[in-house]
């Protein structure tokens, strides 16, 4: 069913791990069946690495949101193993998700908060965040002053001020505009390069999944089920090292053909 | 990379966000303006209204005992009106503290029916039997329980505000943005916590507009309890005094008492509105100028 294209999941998963520490997070023939029957997602096999990105892509319907909610423990597991090896996670939604009455500093400082990191610990990773992000004077702005890239910013302030050793992100990118979409890849990867979390970013877009990430998931609809894995050709790096975009182009071309022929 | 601003361990040097928004004030270009589209469409409609109403008096010849003209009411208004006032005070503290009740024990019920989906089950098919009772039925019992007075009165504008004020809390609690109640849960927030922290706060808005509607329903309840439970003596409501004069034909009078139980009820409402501007004014599209 999984077909992992070369070079194979284990040292992938080794090249992002510099300790050679054990993935993540490993499905083990996870399935997953609702009560009435429906197959949401078929067995499959996956892992991700520490400071590795995985995107996921695939038709709506192919079960890339159950794959990282059962990830989260958001949605339970029906069949095989999910063994998970960090509890710092960080959750971002296609929306912000955002607390309409308070300002940016305190949405940022939400998680932190909920999860009993000290004010002044929190505080200080907030502001860092905040920082980061590039919206150190909208602080005391509340979400409605807040344009649609700027929310999404704020939203991944919140995820890193937890410091999470794995972000899932459900089409954190989908509602921007394309301009504002491909500023915030380049801000993902950006916070990605500053704090060294593994993530599990889901998306429709080819181009982005190819952007962002080491490997690629294809997934097809229908049931739903993981068609390939495919190692990028060029991922990025801590270093910001230059991208071979012809490699890139080439490798999303084969995944828009592998869409068309799981449609066709 | 096209970030607003350099990172922190960026050695670009300063920060190059750009600067936050300032609020800045709208209103409307003029007074003029602001006369023309919001005061003058109800003042003319006033005036045709009442001239129409004179004018059937005239026409008809219809004496004030049967409808008093509006001139018959103003001089009764400036005859009477100050002398009603212990009686709107009466009606008014008698809202006041049927609102206060009904705002509690409708907010508790609420919050137990949106914690526990099974007191919800067992409750609310109660609340809502509540609200169909007529409540002219029920107060002569309240009268028999408690005696004629302020405490049936209080009870009786309680039991017709709570069910607004329940039902529009109980909503409110259960339409929490599903990504945020997640967002709680995966941090680890306690029932307690997510309860007073997003799911009250969020409610707000369906909240404060169950507390409008029973700001109105409070006044409506007290007067209803004058009917059955007034007592005279300087301590009745207007309740009271409309039965009084209803009875005598005193039919400008009873006009007036009209009159000032509406404004009993904008004073309440206008409360109830000021308070909920003054929470949702900074957030909620409710309460944000339209110009926003």
């Amino acid at each position: 069913m999984t077909d992992t294209l070369a070079p194979t999941e284990a040292p992938m998963a080794a090249r992002h791990s510099p300790t050679g520490a054990a993935p993540l997070i490993e499905f083990r023939q996870v399935e997953k069946t609702y009560s009435n029957g429906f197959q949401a997602v078929e067995p499959f096999d996956l892992t991700v690495g520490r400071g590795e990105i995985v995107s996921l892509v695939g038709p709506s319907g192919c079960g890339k949101t159950t794959v990282i909610r059962m990830a989260a423990g958001l949605s339970t597991v029906t069949g095989g193993d999910l063994i998970r090896r960090t509890e710092q996670l960080a959750y971002v939604f296609q929306d912000p998700t955002l607390l309409a009455w308070r300002n940016v500093r305190s949405n940022v400082e939400l998680v932190a908060k909920l999860k009993g990191i000290d004010k002044a610990t929190r505080a200080a990773a907030a502001s860092a965040a905040i920082s980061t992000v590039g919206l150190d004077a909208f602080q005391k702005s509340l979400p409605r002053q807040l344009s649609g890239g700027m929310k999404m910013r704020v939203s991944l302030a919140r995820a890193i001020t937890s410091a999470p050793e794995l972000m899932m992100m459900d089409e954190p990118f989908a509602a921007l505009d394309e301009f504002t979409r491909e500023n915030m890849q380049k801000e993902l990867l950006r916070l990605w390069r500053l704090n060294d979390f593994g993530a599990m970013f889901i998306t429709h877009s080819i181009s982005e999944a190819v952007t962002l990430g080491h490997r690629i998931v294809v997934m097809a609809a229908k049931p739903g089920r993981i068609t390939t894995i495919i190692d990028s050709p060029s991922p990025p790096t801590k270093d910001d090292a230059p991208r071979d975009l012809d490699a890139l182009a080439a490798t999303a071309r084969t995944i828009s053909k592998l869409l068309a022929g799981e449609e066709s | 990379m096209t970030t607003l601003t350099p990172t922190p361990t960026s050695t670009t040097g300063r920060s190059t966000a750009p600067e936050a928004p300032k609020t800045v004030a709208v209103r409307p270009r003029n007074r003029a303006v602001f006369v023309r589209r919001f005061v003058l469409p109800p003042v003319v409609a006033a005036v045709i209204g009442l001239a129409l109403w004179q004018l059937v008096i005239v026409v008809f010849a219809l004496p004030p005992y049967l409808l008093p003209g509006p001139i018959d009411v103003w001089e009764a208004f400036l005859d009477r009106a100050v002398s009603m006032l212990p009686a709107a005070w009466v009606t008014m503290q008698e809202a006041i503290f049927g609102f206060l009740l009904a705002l509690g024990s409708g907010f508790l019920a609420a919050l137990i029916m949106a914690r526990w989906a099974i007191a919800e089950r067992g409750l609310y098919p109660y609340l809502v039997l509540l609200q169909t009772i007529p409540i002219v039925a029920v107060a002569p019992l309240f009268v028999v329980w408690f005696g004629a007075g302020m405490t049936t009165n209080v009870l009786v504008a309680a039991m017709i505000a709570v069910f607004p004020v329940a039902a529009n809390t109980l909503q409110g609690l259960k339409s929490t943005d599903r990504n945020l109640v997640q967002l709680y849960r995966m941090a680890g927030a306690p029932p307690r916590v997510q309860l007073f922290s997003l799911r009250v706060p969020a409610a707000l808005p369906s909240i404060l507009t169950g507390l409008r509607i029973a700001s109105g329903s409070s006044v409506i309840g007290a007067i209803v309890g004058e009917f059955v439970a007034g007592i005279g003596g300087g301590e009745g409501g207007l309740g009271y005094v409309i039965t009084l004069n209803a009875t005598q034909l005193r039919t400008p009078d009873l006009f007036v008492a009209v009159l000032l139980a509406s404004a009993v009820s904008l004073v309440l409402f206008g409360i109830v509105a000021t308070i909920e501007s003054q929470l949702l004014k900074r957030w909620h599209e409710s309460a944000l100028p339209a110009e926003e």
